[in-house]
């Protein structure tokens, strides 16, 4: 019965790769990413350079495996943040209800109203350009909408008889809180923090591109995407790979979270 | 077939396009023009799909693998989409279960109503407006030219299926389908709308097809009746022989489960009573915007109640009337505006903790008010939780054995909510409710969502841990044959008041009031013959 959806298979299959190679990429890459080669500039795809150079020679494969983990942990890291505050913030509002939901939504629909990439523009500027900067800055762009679909699921939650059953019993709202409508708030949790992952990674590669990501010669799949642009023509590979590198793992991430919310709900256990 | 036959099913069978599951297995009636002929079957058994498969509007996963369906001599299985159009609405009209939804939200009335007209007759604009103004007031509707211009919203439950019924009956159809059409309303509003129903179509001469879970309604009202179970129909008949005399099992056992006026029992009303409420108050909050304060709504005019130990009162009334209110004032999921309510002699605020451990509550609906992310054997631990000197070892033993005298063995504790029955599911939140012994529940319309037989046996559960553990009731119930059955007393609400109260057979016998004589006259007594039938008889007509 306990089968695994192909969604999962797929969806894991991809993030096991990506997590492998960035965990390779710690120890061993066939080149010193930052070594520039004035002589290798902008190779083809070939044997030496499975997937080409840079315009300064590097070595387009090394990069990206350094690069996946720069990536992969803004993604995550922000993608926590954003969840974990966004969550709570949420519960608290949804289930405090009156003045306080209403300063609380007051201030989120406030910040909900920027742009999330000019929110977080402004912030890096006080936080500063590295990578717990854009980590910090995403983190609070993408804490509104969490906030906002937890608080929603909890108002209508909060309604449900079982959450009464639960005051009738006697536990306190602290309980009931983590117990009852948290565990029944998962579902849209994973959904929204799968597809955050994305924009985090695609928001990294804009803040990159504007050079207010992780400072070069650092590379990330975002600022490596942004500096093959100008090379498009002559060496699509600079752009190509990275891009794909992004596509492939927020397809994983989408897959995965997908199986991962079936997984965790029991009324889809046991289905087909 | 006679001459004035409207339709005629042959041989239906309807199957799940998927899995070849057959939902409706071979079945055939005729009705006869004029005539109120009525589908009796619990959930499951396929009377909806089979009704939907007359006018050829079954759900996409749902085919038509045999038989023929028959209307005025033409095939109706085999009918091009242009003449199915002609003949839904026309010719055969259809009346839903929920009015709710069942009227378009953001139309108006007018627009509505006149929609079928617009659709199947040359009538001028004037000539429309007339017969629609004519339709809304015959089905009692107070301000017609008013209503044209409103939206669904505004009426309520009761007005909206007039009015559903008027959208049907203007186009004057040879037969009329009507889904459950009274489930969601209350008794009294039950019983106007089937009237307002019987004499529309008596004067136009169209036919009914009555489909309902209600058994009494559905003998009062139909000449004819067939009975289906699991998609096949067991018995077929005129209605009162059925009902007289009936041959299959399963008829058998659907009439012997309709509630029936229990023994008396004898309480010690004599001694203090154990939950006593004084002078309950509880206004709701009006809605606060920037510009206006809506007026406090008074939901409980000073209502006072008392529940002796080991009795089981009954809260009944129409929807609205507060009954519900009160319960959870009681509970306290609501908190009074004012008045007072003790618990065993003391005040209930003061020991608070003594009462939430004495004091638990089921509630009407099993699919909402069991945690879907919780196992069976974890929801009713949780009612342990607080218990104090009980340790863990404790606490799942008294969760199994509780979950045993339920009638849900060990298999069952690991299951999660979905995969139970709504039957099932209510006998989990009444084990969750007894697990810590309380002395005092409250079971706020417990069986309302049931089928008749598994509400029997919800029933005789409920009785048989009463009567073992003894606690007391409060007992909210909209349905009175329910109440006949279990309560000892029976306390009448409307508007927020208590308007009569008194012991049950009093209350049913030699009711008073005004209104509580209306809501008895809206549903039948039942008188049970040795052959295993009823005979049914409408309570106070003389």
């Amino acid at each position: 019965m306990k089968k695994v959806s192909l969604n999962g298979l797929i969806g894991g299959t991809l993030i096991a790769i990506l997590l492998i190679t960035a965990a390779i990429g710690l120890v061993w890459t066939p080149f010193d990413p930052m070594k520039l080669s004035f002589t290798a500039r902008l190779a083809a795809p070939s044997d030496a350079h499975l997937l080409g150079t840079d315009e300064f020679g590097r070595d387009v494969l090394s990069r990206l495996m350094i690069g996946a983990r720069a990536s992969v942990w803004i993604g995550v890291l922000t993608v926590g943040f954003a969840t974990i505050c966004g969550t709570l913030i949420g519960l608290v509002s949804g289930y405090a209800r009156g003045w306080v939901d209403g300063v609380i939504m007051a201030v989120n629909n406030a910040l909900l109203a920027f742009p999330g990439i000019l929110l977080a523009l402004g912030l890096l500027a006080v936080f500063g350009a590295n990578q717990y900067g854009i980590i910090f800055a995403l983190g609070i762009a993408y804490t509104p909408s969490m906030a906002r679909v937890v608080r929603g699921a909890v108002l209508s939650l909060r309604e449900r008889e079982f959450v009464e059953a639960s005051r009738v019993m006697g536990n306190g709202e602290l309980f009931t809180m983590f117990r009852h409508i948290l565990p029944n708030c998962l579902a849209p949790i994973t959904v929204l923090a799968t597809s955050m992952f994305g924009w985090a990674i695609l928001s990294e590669s804009a803040l990159s591109f504007l050079g207010l990501g992780v400072p070069p010669p650092a590379p990330t799949w975002g600022n490596m995407l942004a500096a093959g642009r100008p090379f498009i023509e002559q060496a699509v590979w600079l752009g190509l790979f990275p891009g794909l590198c992004i596509a492939l793992t927020l397809l994983g991430i989408n897959l995965l979270g997908d199986a991962l919310r079936d997984r965790l709900d029991p009324r889809m256990r046991g289905l087909k | 077939m006679t001459v004035d036959t409207l339709l005629t099913v042959r041989g239906l069978t309807l199957e799940v396009a998927r899995s070849g599951h057959k939902v409706v297995n071979d079945i055939s009636f005729d009705i006869a023009a004029g005539e109120i002929f009525g589908i009796v079957g619990e959930s499951g058994s396929g009377k909806t799909l089979a009704t939907r498969a007359l006018i050829a509007l079954l759900p996409p996963a749902i085919k038509v693998v045999g038989g023929a369906v028959r209307y005025k001599g033409r095939d109706v299985l085999t009918m091009k989409d242009r003449d199915l159009r002609r003949l839904r609405g026309a010719e055969v009209g259809v009346v839903f279960q929920e009015p709710m939804t069942s009227l378009n939200p953001s139309m108006t009335i007018g627009r509505q109503l006149e929609e079928g007209l617009v659709l199947h007759t040359k009538l001028s604009p004037d000539k429309r407006r007339a017969r629609i103004l004519e339709m809304l007031r015959r089905v009692g509707i107070r301000d017609p030219e008013g209503a044209l211009a409103s939206y669904p919203h505004e009426f309520s439950g009761g007005m909206r299926q007039r009015i559903m019924l008027a959208s049907v009956m203007l186009l004057k159809p040879a037969l009329l389908i009507a889904d459950e059409p009274t489930t969601a309303l209350d008794a009294v509003i039950q019983r106007d709308v089937m009237e307002l129903m019987v004499e529309l179509t008596r004067a136009e001469g169209t036919a009914v097809l009555l489909i309902s879970h209600d058994l009494p309604m559905v003998a009062r009202y139909t000449s004819r009746i067939v009975v289906m179970e699991k998609g096949a129909i067991v018995e077929a008949g005129r209605t009162e022989d059925l009902l007289e005399a009936p041959q299959h099992p399963y008829t058998k056992k659907l009439l012997s489960s309709l509630p029936f006026r229990g023994e008396p029992r004898s309480i010690d009303t004599a001694k203090a009573p154990m939950v006593s409420a004084r002078d309950i108050v509880v206004d709701y909050a009006g809605r606060k915007s920037l510009l206006k304060k809506a007026a406090a709504k008074r939901a409980l005019h000073g209502v006072s109640i008392d529940i002796h130990e080991g009795e089981v009162v009954a809260l009944v009334g129409g929807s609205g009337s507060g009954k519900t209110t009160l319960g959870r004032t009681i509970a306290g999921l609501v908190k009074e505006s004012g008045g007072r309510i003790q618990f065993q002699g003391r005040s209930r605020d003061e020991e608070w903790q003594d009462y939430r451990l004495n004091c638990q509550m089921v509630f009407q609906d099993p699919y909402s008010s069991l945690d879907p992310r919780m196992t069976i054997l974890a929801l009713v631990e949780e009612a342990l939780r607080l218990v104090p000197g009980l340790d863990a070892a404790a606490k799942r033993k008294r969760a199994l054995e509780t979950l045993e005298e339920v009638g849900l063995n060990a298999d069952y504790a690991s299951r999660y909510p979905h995969e139970l029955s709504g039957g099932q599911r209510q006998r989990v939140a009444i084990a969750r409710a007894i697990a810590r012994r309380p002395r005092f529940l409250i079971a706020d319309e417990p069986v309302s969502a049931l089928d008749v037989t598994v509400r029997a046996q919800v029933l005789a559960l409920f009785s048989d841990l009463q009567k073992r553990y003894g606690f007391s009731c409060l007992f909210i119930s909209h349905d009175l044959g329910v109440v006949e059955q279990v309560a000892d007393r029976v306390v009448v609400m409307q508007d927020g008041r208590i308007i009569e109260e008194g012991d049950r057979d009093t209350i049913f016998d030699s009711p008073k009031e005004a209104y509580t004589r209306r809501l008895l006259s809206a549903i039948p007594a039942l008188d049970q013959n040795a052959r295993g039938g009823v005979s049914l008889k409408w309570r106070l007509e003389n």
